[in-house]
């Protein structure tokens, strides 16, 4: 047995002892041996989620969905992906021969750094969910992802589940040999628009420069295009999903009616990249309907606290996924306070200039009695906000604990969205504030 | 007293929240009662900028750089036309290094920019990139001031005759250098997102001001209540241990 092997088991059986999960081991593992991922014998079925938005929800219902097909399924399930993330779940999971112990593992991969260890991992399917301006000083510019990633796929041999729906990714797919381009796509429903104030992407052919014709926009740049000039866009799916009904939560696939797990577009596409997945495998996909129906989404996304009132907190990472929580805040009637908790450490993006991308002029809506501003970087919020005409509003409550006591106090409804570091310590608060 | 702006690829050239300083300009406009009007122009349309009072523009992706070249080359009468008859400029980002000689990328191939001004712009390899948060010190038309926002650009450029403004903390124009943008008096030209305006307002009211002169000569303006503003840019001056 590799000593750095043993070293990383012993570790996080005693971290594990403690209480304590992370991916201390991983990270030491990479010190020891930086090709550490690669000495692994990979199970039969390796499925690699990445994408800006929705991976750790997507990668999570296909793990469920293939466990409950019947499959013993390993995967990072709380969303570390990065490579000491993944280096931990691969040693906590193997046999002291680096074998797998699994049928199948299914890994969220950061999108900025796939390209590294995409061959390392033998995946047998990539997802890709999509691709949003997320983290810019982080990313650099999201062509140079785009990019690297098709490098790693253009002689990928297995299957490729594609969002068919956001012509950042079909170039991924327009880019392949060898792979098997499965396209999934949702058809027009009620959130359906012919025109759209949110894409800042997917405005130009990546063919031929002209102009994209949109059919219709589900949300940012996601739904049906194509270029009159070159037919970019002009897909057909292998997963086709439709009949969403927002009123019941469900959707049809395959002749089959699937539940969604919440309401939302978004959530519909979450749903679509797994039933392909399924799909692909041969497997039963009413299988992913169970999972569907009983999923309870992770920390920090729709998570509720009881506080004198309900407290629905949100995870923002960039401004798509913020316009779908306000949209999703402003869809519940009644009075509330909202509360947002912006941070710029290292996960959260130095650059906080994306809240002017994002639309926040919803929250100026009568039922939106107080917007209270927090973080390291709540003046830039409440800023943001002033100039929406919501000053009047708006009121910064720099520390974190002062905030969430301040909104226990009102007895009133709210919402907090917050930046991702900002997140488990507003979590932590919410839980010790919370009523029994 | 109305103030007309022409907001050049407004779908385009709209990285990192710079359209957050057309609002800020409308807002500080509508508080004073200025009508403030934004008009937009993007590839094959037709707008004259010389109708009016402020030309906008502000920074892309290279892919969205590329995609507008052309069109904006096609103005350049117009442009400098507009700049004969006074017209006031904030160019952001790309459109800071569109104005001066010509932008070469890491292949070495080269774009010509309009070519108004001297200087010229060479992109970085990755490990010379201007990220983060950056502090300077200006003065604008006998106003000085320090200034707050995030800088990310591979792009050096070299050449400046007269830089917008001196680097308290941060890259500037280029790597770890001394000064900070382009301007003389009528265009001010900067790598400075964040956006720009929000936590500078002064330099929004020297903005609006440039930009009322060439109809309506010098005014004077209202103060508005900037504590909010004031507060997130002394925060950010605080952390890059810079004096308020």
């Amino acid at each position: 047995m590799s000593l750095t092997l043993r070293l990383v088991k012993t570790l996080h059986h005693i971290l594990s002892k403690a209480g304590r999960g992370g991916s201390l081991p991983g990270s030491l593992a990479l010190k020891l041996d930086p090709d550490f991922i690669s000495r692994f014998h990979m199970p039969g079925i390796v499925v690699i989620v990445t994408g800006t938005n929705g991976k750790t929800t997507t990668s999570n219902l296909i793990a469920e969905s293939l466990r409950a097909c019947g499959l013993k399924v390993i995967n990072n399930h709380r969303g570390d992906n990065l490579n000491v993330g993944i280096a931990t779940l691969l040693a906590v999971s193997s046999d002291s021969r680096f074998n797998v112990q699994a049928d199948a593992a299914v890994i969220e991969v950061d999108e900025l750094t796939v390209y590294r260890q995409f061959k390392n991992l033998h995946p047998t399917a990539l997802v890709v969910t999509n691709f949003f301006r997320d983290q810019l000083d982080r990313a650099g510019e999201m062509e140079t992802i785009i990019r690297k990633i098709m490098e790693v796929t253009e002689d990928f041999e297995g299957d490729l589940i594609l969002n068919g729906d956001d012509p950042n990714v079909i170039r991924i797919g327009e880019n392949v040999g060898k792979a098997k381009v499965r396209w999934f796509s949702v058809g027009r429903c009620g959130v359906s628009r012919g025109t759209t104030d949110e894409a800042s992407e997917g405005k130009f052919c990546p063919r031929c420069g002209r102009p994209l014709k949109y059919e219709y926009y589900q949300y940012s740049h996601i739904g049906r295009f194509c270029c009159e000039h070159d037919g970019f866009g002009r897909i057909s799916p292998y997963l086709q999903v439709d009949a969403v009904d927002f009123h019941d939560g469900t959707f049809r696939a395959d002749g089959h009616v699937f539940h969604s797990f919440i309401n939302t577009i978004y959530a519909v596409y979450n749903c679509a990249a797994t039933v392909c997945v399924l799909k692909s495998l041969g497997l039963d996909e009413t299988r992913a309907d169970e999972v569907f129906t009983g999923y309870e989404l992770k920390e920090g996304r729709n998570e509720v606290f009881r506080l004198s009132k309900p407290c629905v907190i949100n995870l923002v990472k960039n401004p798509t996924g913020t316009n779908e929580v306000l949209k999703s805040i402003l869809s519940i009637p009644g009075e509330k306070n909202v509360c947002i908790f912006l941070n710029d450490n290292d996960q959260d993006g130095h650059d906080v200039s994306w809240i002017w991308d994002a639309h926040f002029e919803r929250l100026n809506d009568p039922q939106v009695k107080t917007v209270v501003c927090s973080g390291l970087r709540a003046y830039d919020m409440a800023l943001r906000l002033k100039y929406e005409g919501l000053e009047d509003r708006v009121m910064v409550i720099e520390n974190s604990t002062k905030a969430v006591k301040w909104l226990d106090e009102q007895n009133m409804d709210s919402y907090i969205i917050a930046t991702y570091t900002a997140l488990h310590a507003t979590r932590a608060i919410l839980r010790k504030e919370e009523h029994a | 007293m109305n103030l007309r702006i022409l907001w050049m690829y407004h779908d385009l050239m709209d990285l990192y929240g710079d359209k957050g300083n057309i609002q800020v300009l409308k807002t500080r406009c509508a508080k004073r009662g200025i009508d403030c009007s934004v008009d937009t122009c993007t590839i094959g349309e037709k707008k004259d900028p010389a109708d009016y009072d402020l030309f906008f523009m502000g920074g892309g992706a290279d892919r969205e750089q590329n995609l507008i070249y052309e069109d904006l080359i096609a103005r350049k009468e117009d442009i400098r036309r507009a700049m004969d008859e006074r017209t006031a400029f904030l160019l952001i980002c790309g459109g800071y290094q569109l104005f001066g000689q010509y932008y070469r990328d890491q292949d070495g191939s080269e774009i010509q920019g309009l070519g108004f001004f001297d200087y010229y712009t060479i992109a970085a390899d990755r490990d010379h990139r201007c990220i983060g948060n950056i502090a300077v010190e200006t003065v604008i038309d006998g106003v000085s001031m320090k200034a707050v926002g995030f800088e990310n650009h591979g792009g050096q450029t070299q050449n400046v005759s007269s830089p917008f403004a001196r680097v308290l903390s941060g890259h500037g124009n280029m790597y770890r250098s001394e000064y900070e943008g382009f301007m003389n008096d009528q265009v001010l030209a900067t790598y400075m997102h964040g956006p720009l305006l929000p936590k500078n307002p002064g330099i929004a009211d020297q903005i609006i001001r440039r930009a009322l002169k060439k109809r309506s000569g010098e005014v004077t303006l209202a103060d508005l209540d900037d504590t909010l503003e004031i507060s997130a840019r002394n925060i950010m001056l605080d952390r890059l241990k810079v004096s308020h």
